[in-house]
């Protein structure tokens, strides 16, 4: 009897422990005493978070792969520098096809009330499926060098989030990338293209933030400096929202809910290319120094959701438009700052164009905290 | 009579052994208090039960919700028996252990924006200030967010 009264006694106290460990939710409380608080340190500060509400999960690690219909690609006419003999006649070939892998990681180095800095990396690479192959219908180089080498990107970013107080932040993003028609080992540094942007911006409420700024970027392809908006809200209801930052991107955001989103809208790519090293495909860097100025606009469907977890799929569907495929000749070694056709009307070494196709792009993706 | 006094000084015995170890301070107790998240949007109270420690939401910015204008419920949790669970005394720190080294781990943290749950570490930076690191496996991959420590405000003049 003493025995049993006494284990009794000691599972009720141990039981007492175990369920308010594991229960949710305590039991009914006073919850105004909790008002009228607060900063035990009269020191401390307010400041405004890089998020807002309902924004869609930043992406810690991403590995995707791109694919694009096939289409027709027109490469003009290749001139020498002097601009007028003719290295190259054009010709018209057919892709198949353009695929390629993207991935990319992005980590919180710094992560604290008045400062957050990201780091990370990235790779991208295109390439293209000729049928039937280029060089059997035509010489021109720069479908030689689609065809042999494709075009990829390598490189490092950047984003340090500084909030002034509860309402201002400064954002800037830098990034440095190595893009060009490179193999297996890199091209030297010198080659680096640099881009950035810095933003001021305001967060009037928990579900809405603005900024505006300047930006050095390739995204038409060409090195521009272009004022940029930043714009990010979601609705009281937490089911429709944007999130823009033109011009290189701007969507409409549909939240089915936290871990099912649609978006619909487009995203700016574009970027330099340094021919580099193809003597056989005639793009002969001994003397003439050649960039390939890709640009152009994906208009798109976008659907996200977390497959388990952290893990996410992203599936996007679109229309590929392009803007800009065309090889500029670099004067002395520097890249033709144009402002578009404001400040310089240099003619490009070699216009191309390219038929636009239906995308597809797929990409698994650890989602951040 | 013995025998009744007996049971009844050990099962006194027993109650008070379990409530003194409730009440017993523990060095990791500095923990407990009413902490702000960064967002400024909650309030959480951080108590020991036994040898953990647990955090639950005592006050939110919004309280209802704005689509039904009901006190707001955990309803981006993916388990569907707990989406009517109200956020008000939800315990989203969990199972926090103190370590020998300053931090308080082994714990989780659930996030009601996005209903999901991360491994979670705890460092006080000063007796005011929380680093609050929700991570996914390793903590390379995740976010810190910095809690404040709060406490009642003197009474206006």
């Amino acid at each position: 009897m003493n025995t049993r009264f006494l284990l009794l006694a000691l599972g009720c106290a141990l039981g007492s422990f175990h369920v308010d460990a594991q229960t949710d939710t305590a039991s009914s409380e006073d919850y105004s005493l909790y008002d009228n608080l607060g900063f035990a340190d009269s020191g401390a500060k307010r400041f405004c978070s890089p998020k807002i509400e309902g924004l869609s999960p930043a992406k810690l690690i991403s590995l995707g792969y791109d694919f694009q219909g096939g289409y027709a690609i027109d490469a003009g006419d290749l001139f020498a520098a002097d601009g007028t003999s003719l290295l190259a006649p054009g010709s018209v070939a057919q892709t198949t096809a353009t695929y390629g892998l993207r991935a990319g990681f992005n980590i919180p180095v710094i992560s604290k009330t008045n400062i957050v800095w990201q780091m990370g990396a990235n790779y991208w690479n295109t390439n293209f499926l000729y049928a039937p192959d280029p060089s059997s219908i035509t010489p021109n180089p720069l479908h030689q060098t689609l065809d042999e080498h494709g075009i990829r990107t390598a490189g490092v970013n950047t984003t340090l989030f500084k909030p002034l107080d509860s309402k201002q932040f400064l954002l800037f993003q830098g990034s440095a990338d190595l893009s060009g028609t490179y193999g297996a080992s890199l091209m030297p540094l010198d080659y680096l293209k640099y881009s950035a942007a810095l933003i001021y911006g305001r967060r009037p409420t928990e579900k809405k933030q603005w900024g505006v700024g300047v930006a050095r970027t390739y995204r038409v392809g060409e090195i521009n400096y272009i004022p940029v908006v930043l714009y990010n809200s979601t609705d009281a209801v937490n089911k429709w929202g944007a999130e823009v930052l033109f011009p290189a991107r701007a969507h409409v955001r549909r939240t089915i809910n936290p871990r099912n989103m649609i978006f619909a809208g487009y995203e700016l790519e574009g970027q330099s290319y340094r021919l580099w090293r193809n003597p056989a495909s005639g793009f002969e860097l001994r003397d003439e120094e050649l960039e390939i100025r890709r640009g152009e606009a994906r208009l798109r469907m976008v659907y996200e959701f977390s497959l388990k977890d952290f893990i996410w799929l992203s599936v996007q569907a679109g229309y590929r438009v392009n803007y800009r495929f065309d090889v500029d000749r670099l004067v002395g070694g520097t890249e033709i700052y144009r402002a578009f056709g404001l400040l310089r009307d240099d003619a490009y070494a070699q216009v191309n164009g390219l038929g636009n196709p239906f995308y597809l792009n797929v990409s698994l993706n650890l989602v951040s905290p | 009579m013995l025998r009744k006094f007996t049971l009844w000084a050990a099962s006194a015995l027993i109650a008070f052994a379990s409530l003194n170890f409730e009440l017993q301070e523990a060095p990791g107790d500095k923990l407990i208090g009413v902490w702000e998240p960064s967002n400024g949007r909650a309030r959480v109270k951080i108590d020991r039960i036994g040898t953990k420690y647990y955090g639950r939401i005592v006050w939110l910015i919004e309280p209802n919700d704005p689509e039904t204008g009901l006190p707001k419920t955990d309803k981006n949790n993916p388990d569907p028996a707990l989406k009517n669970v109200p956020l008000k005394g939800y315990r989203m720190l969990k199972d926090f252990v103190y370590q020998a080294d300053g931090t308080w781990s082994e714990g989780t943290i659930y996030d009601p924006l996005n209903g999901s749950t991360y491994n979670c570490v705890i460092k006080m930076k000063d007796k005011n200030t929380l680093d609050i690191r929700g991570y996914i496996g390793v903590q390379a991959l995740g976010r810190t967010d910095v809690w404040k420590r709060l406490a009642v405000q003197p009474a206006k003049k």
